[in-house]
């Protein structure tokens, strides 16, 4: 780690006892990486998100200091799996609404600060290395660049157990890559692989796995020499095409009371997949994307055992879908 | 006044996912436990479960006027819970524990630290410090008791509810609790009544998870 002198905010904002973040000042770019390690459970605790926020703040408060905010994952194997399902159990068994709303808000906090990075003289970029669900993905959108690892794969399986991903998922998705794109990824619950995601525009780079932290660095240098016109571009780039703080409240709040109706069964699946999460960091080599197939192939047999299949490729969770891997 | 229960859910979610992502709960929750440790951690479980309805008695005897809900709350739980105890000895005996050796067990120093501290904040250091003791519970039981119960199922090939009754009603039980101990929570004003509650809570997930730790 390099500590540029004679920058009074540097010390401060790495100084700060992180517990789920780790922090690397690279000072010849003004580079901030941050690692995160929710572990053993990678998610977006609360505490996770506070902390989160705290270096954000730093950030915006010592305007000029941080030219590059890099993110990316301690945890190997695993990027993000979004929510912190446990607690959404406790919520909607609690039928406690301001609390998922209080977590969805945060969540959007998050989202609108990196929506107004360029703003604040901050390109940003994100590494994902490994699975990344939900919330994770929706968390790497508002990143001015997206890079995978080939191996990473990420999707929205909300919609398997009833829900949907309300923090930003709808209009981030849609700006990037399309109407189609944003609807079949939320309404199939479909996972998709990073070159698939390369080819929906979602993703910016697509490197070999272990390549991804010199992607970081070539793309960092790439971009620095000419980062204030850069920096406007993407500001503009945000007003054409603009996101406000009112639809993504909107949507939490929308999000917030689905999440209510929430049935047992529901509750279950998401269980499921928890259990498939804690499972993956005991050591197993299934976690929850392969939880996620399995719940889709489920509900496939179900649909065609019921003869409900009437939704055609827009109902998608189950075989069909899977066929179309190699989209 | 905030609402109670969303402050309690932000104050306690560090030692909630400490439970949760303790490497032994993380293990038992993903695979099970062996029969040996299953036995153990339900007769350790089965004193957890013999206490609850005295420290709830003991709190509600001395909750104020002030915090009246509470005390009426306390009331209709302790009907609810009443005979639960019995639940876990079947549970015991379903898989190959007798009730002598019930009798017998000495409950491990983190079960009487749990039990131990449960009366004593009840009668020392406020009332309502009994619905931390609640919502602990009821969170294990309502969010990991149904996956915890599938696991144990799968791992020693039990069948129906025979031997997971008590954790597997718990879970579905608790669900409809959930709701009711928000609305109780939210009716706690006093300062000092909702920091004993915020105490509880992390000194019930604590001991809980050293008690399963040494299982």
């Amino acid at each position: 780690m390099s500590i540029a002198t004679g920058l009074s905010g540097v010390p401060q904002l790495l100084s700060r006892p992180y517990k789920y973040l780790r922090l690397e000042w690279v000072g010849e770019l003004s580079m901030l990486r941050v690692r995160t390690c929710v572990k053993p459970i990678q998610c977006y605790s609360l505490a996770g998100l506070t902390e989160m926020q705290r270096v954000l703040d730093d950030i915006a408060e010592n305007p000029g200091l941080v030219r590059h905010l890099v993110l990316s994952s301690d945890v190997t194997g695993v990027f993000n799996f979004g929510g912190d399902l446990a607690l959404f159990v406790l919520l909607v068994r609690a039928q406690d609404v301001d609390s998922l709303k209080m977590y969805g808000r945060r969540c959007i906090d998050l989202v609108w600060w990196l929506e107004h990075a360029a703003e604040r003289g901050v390109h940003t970029t994100a590494l994902v290395q490994g699975d990344t669900l939900g919330g994770g993905l929706e968390s790497v959108l508002p990143f001015h660049k997206v890079i995978f690892e080939r191996s990473a794969q990420a999707g929205f399986p909300e919609v398997l157990f009833n829900l949907f991903p309300g923090m930003g998922a709808w209009p981030l998705t849609i700006r990037k890559a399309g109407f189609a794109v944003a609807n079949d990824m939320v309404l199939s619950g479909r996972l998709y692989t990073a070159e698939q995601l390369l080819r929906r525009s979602l993703v910016d780079l697509v490197v070999d796995d272990g390549a991804g932290e010199m992607a970081i660095f070539d793309v960092v240098r790439a971009v620095d020499p000419r980062l204030r016109g850069t920096l406007a571009a993407l500001h503009a780039q945000r007003m054409a095409a603009p996101i406000t703080y009112e639809s993504l409240l909107t949507t939490v709040e929308l999000w917030a009371e689905t999440a209510l109706s929430l049935t047992t069964r529901d509750l279950r699946l998401m269980e499921r997949l928890a259990r498939a999460q804690v499972r993956k960091v005991g050591g197993d080599e299934e976690g929850a994307v392969e939880e996620i197939k399995r719940i889709e192939l489920d509900t496939a047999w179900g649909e065609m055992r019921s003869g409900n299949t009437g939704f055609g490729e827009e109902r998608g969770t189950g075989l069909t879908a899977w066929g179309a891997l190699n989209d | 006044m905030s609402q109670f229960f969303a402050d309690l859910v932000v104050r306690t979610d560090e030692a909630r996912r400490a439970f949760e992502t303790h490497p032994v709960v993380l293990d038992a929750v993903a695979k099970g436990l062996s029969v040996e440790r299953y036995r153990t951690l339900l007769l350790e479980l089965y004193h957890v479960v013999w206490h609850f309805n005295p420290v709830s008695a003991a709190a509600a005897s001395r909750v104020p006027d002030s915090e009246v809900a509470v005390r009426y709350f306390l009331y209709a739980h302790m009907h609810e819970e009443s005979g639960h105890e019995e639940w876990v000895r079947n549970d015991l005996e379903a898989i190959g524990v007798s009730r002598a050796a019930i009798e017998a067990h000495d409950a491990s120093p983190f079960t009487r630290a749990l039990v131990g501290y449960n009366y004593w904040a009840a009668d020392r250091r406020d009332p309502c410090s009994a619905l931390g003791m609640l919502y602990t519970l009821e969170v294990i039981a309502s969010v990991y008791g149904g996956p915890f119960a599938a696991a144990i199922k799968e791992a020693l090939l039990l069948e129906g509810e025979r031997g997971v009754s008590f954790i597997s009603s718990h879970a579905e039980l608790d669900m409809e609790h959930m709701a009711d101990l928000r609305k109780v929570l939210n009716t706690v004003r006093g300062e000092a009544a909702r920091s004993a509650i915020v105490e509880s809570v992390l000194v019930n997930f604590h001991h809980f998870t050293r008690i399963i730790e040494t299982v």
